[in-house]
């Protein structure tokens, strides 16, 4: 098959002086973004004790354990910001993403032992089960760094209980280990309860010299107040029990180790655990690369940093999204799938790392006259018509049967309205894409280059995809909303309007209204928003998209669940003719 | 050979990036149209000389409404 894969169609144009002198204001807009991000991500990691207090008592940061452990380089850090409930420490006190551990990609997770000494808190559930989910799609190892002191009790009532609480990930380890993805655990510290879990739910356990784990620690183990109440008495009691466990929490190495042998080796050091973890990684099954890789491994010809210069802030503007693609793809190639059908939306194969993806895109811009075939109006890029529709729900298809992984892109205003869209069936289309997504069990992954607005957001392998959409990233230029603010403040107010007008009254406190929620709006879309709500699972800079590429498909092609002979693909043959 | 830029579709001109007598080359930027919310360039078809502009910035236009003349 090396025909088709070797050398494919090249892509993209140089910037030309005049594009980077028009684009200057844009990467000024796009940098301030990155600036306001920046501050916020040193923010979360400055979260709870600082590093040297820790230190100063012989204990690593979590992020000191991650740099130690993970190969220079591949760190592709996801959930960030992301504080859906607005915890008070500005975390979820896990820290977590993707990265390559002796050689082998791992999907990484660690408690912020800074924080709470690596309690449960508020939104971390929901963090972990991402997270979990995460390496269930690209079928590869899950590593923690354990060190959770159990529920942030003061908030039980936001952490402990609930379908989706902290009880979950346990749930989660025993479905990952019934799929043969194996979960390794690094353990640290006082693990009681919630934290022993954490500590023993995983596959295979390598304690520090310190660490414990146990169904309940010291402060349960001390006992209830028999009385009801509590009373200078009981006081003094809790005390003496306190220093005892303080002193031999449950738990610890001598009885996990030396009488149960949960835990399967114990380290003296950081170093020795985290090496241990190494050890395990260099020994964890893997193709090597070349098995499915179709080429060589080539850097895009154009350099990915110039996207800031393509996509533009100003969410109005165009831009060709073939120009965004040749900054991503290796050689800057591509094989187009029905280049002459559905131009809204473009579908091909590319290289990623030397290994076969399929790409999906809006287009941006006018559509060709005539196009929507269906309608009297124009087209206009970001929009999906019926032939987009169609397009996208064949090549997923095809996808789906030669096993290539997807990776989207979406800056999309909808689906097109109105009674011409109705009759085109583009509802159905629509459902049919997702349809379409499921029946594929192949990982993909989104990057929200701009715009994610209305059904199309869904659709266009948007995070909702639970079973397919591995992760979602940002961007500084990125957007999520039902619909542009001043769509939303014209569809509530409008009818109010006419009836404020008929009445004679002033229109001023309406306007006031419809400001307000266009405001708005614009707050709750923004990059940062979006992260910390989890709309993506991070906001990348444009420059680093490539890399979180090369990581999912890296992750993708390690350790598949299933896959197709190259020679017996049939996408690159329909693409061919 | 006189070429007719027309309009492709309803919509209001927010720039003209050139003037009568300027030289341009295909795919350069004649005009910026705002529609559906979105803006969009409207590009030289080829290269020649502008001939006539007959839109300014914030005129509404129609959909092909001639916009300016190349030659």
């Amino acid at each position: 098959m090396w025909p088709y894969f070797k050398k494919m169609t090249p892509l993209g144009k140089p910037l030309t002086e005049a594009q980077i002198k028009k684009s200057e204001e844009s990467v000024r807009q796009i940098r301030e973004v990155e600036r306001d991000l920046a501050q916020r991500i040193e923010k979360v990691k400055n979260a709870g004790l600082p590093a040297e207090q820790l230190n100063a008592r012989g204990e690593w940061t979590v992020y000191q354990r991650l740099e130690y452990l993970v190969d220079p380089g591949t760190w592709c850090p996801l959930h960030t910001l992301f504080d859906p409930m607005d915890e008070e420490s500005g975390t979820t006190g896990v820290v977590d993403g993707i990265g390559k551990i002796s050689g082998k990609w791992a999907v990484i997770i660690g408690f912020d032992n800074k924080v709470w000494a690596g309690a449960w808190v508020a939104g971390q559930a929901e963090n972990i089960l991402r997270v979990t989910d995460l390496a269930k799609r690209l079928h590869v190892p899950l590593v923690w760094l354990v060190n959770c002191s159990g529920v942030k009790l003061p908030e039980q009532e936001k952490v402990y209980a609930n379908r989706r609480g902290n009880g979950t990930p346990f749930y989660r380890h025993a479905e990952l280990e019934k799929l043969g993805i194996p979960v390794l655990a690094g353990i640290w510290g006082t693990n009681p309860a919630g934290g022993g879990y954490q500590g023993i739910s995983p596959t295979y356990l390598i304690a520090h010299k310190n660490a414990n784990i146990a169904v309940g620690g010291g402060g349960i183990v001390s006992g209830m107040s028999p009385k009801g109440y509590f009373d200078e008495e009981g006081a003094e009691q809790i005390i003496e029990a306190t220093r005892k466990f303080k002193e031999a929490p449950p738990g610890r190495v001598e009885i996990h180790y030396g009488a149960t042998g949960f835990f399967r080796e114990v380290y003296d050091t950081e170093e020795g655990v985290l090496d241990a973890l190494k050890k395990h990684m260099s020994e964890m099954p893997a193709y090597n690369p070349r098995f499915f890789r179709v080429a060589e491994p080539a850097e895009p010809r154009f350099p990915p940093e110039e996207i800031e210069r393509i996509v533009p802030f100003n969410q109005k503007a165009s831009y060709s999204f073939e120009e965004v693609l040749a900054r991503l793809t290796d050689n800057s190639e591509h094989m187009e799938f029905r280049p002459d059908y559905g131009p809204e939306v473009y579908t091909g194969l590319a290289k990623v790392d030397g290994y076969l993806v399929g790409i999906i895109g809006n287009r941006q811009g006018f559509m060709p006259k005539g196009y929507p075939e269906y309608a009297p109006y124009p087209g206009i890029g970001g929009k999906l018509y019926r032939q987009g529709l169609i397009k996208m729900n064949e090549f997923v298809t095809l996808c789906g049967r030669d096993r290539i992984p997807i990776i989207w892109f979406q800056d999309t205003t909808g689906i097109d309205v109105g009674d011409y869209a109705e009759k085109a069936e583009l509802l159905a289309l629509g459902q049919a894409l997702i349809y379409s997504i499921e029946q594929t069990d192949i990982p993909m992954m989104l990057v929200v280059l701009r715009k994610g607005t209305a059904a199309a957001h869904y659709i266009m392998g948007g995070p909702n995809a639970n079973n397919h959409n591995a992760f979602t990233l940002g961007t500084p230029t990125t957007e999520i909303y039902v619909m542009h603010g001043e769509t939303a403040a014209v569809a509530t107010y409008a009818r109010r309007l006419v009836k404020e007008k008929d009445a004679g009254r002033p229109l001023q406190p309406i306007i006031d209204k419809m400001n307000e929620l266009a405001r708005h709006y614009y707050e709750k879309s923004r990059p940062a928003y979006c992260a910390k709500m989890g709309f993506v699972d991070e906001i990348v800079s444009f420059a680093d998209i490539r890399k979180y590429m090369v990581a999912f498909t890296g992750c993708v092609y390690q350790n598949p669940k299933s896959f197709c002979p190259h020679h017996q693909m049939i996408l690159p043959r329909v693409i061919k003719g | 050979m006189a070429t007719e830029i027309t309009a492709p579709m309803a919509g209001k001109i927010i720039e003209v990036k050139v003037k009568v007598g300027d030289s341009v080359q295909e795919d350069d930027e004649l005009f910026t149209l705002e529609a559906m919310k979105m803006e969009m360039p409207i590009v030289a078809p080829a290269a020649g000389t502008v001939k006539e502009i007959k839109v300014e910035a914030g005129d509404a236009v129609e959909g092909d409404q001639v916009l300016a003349i190349l030659e």
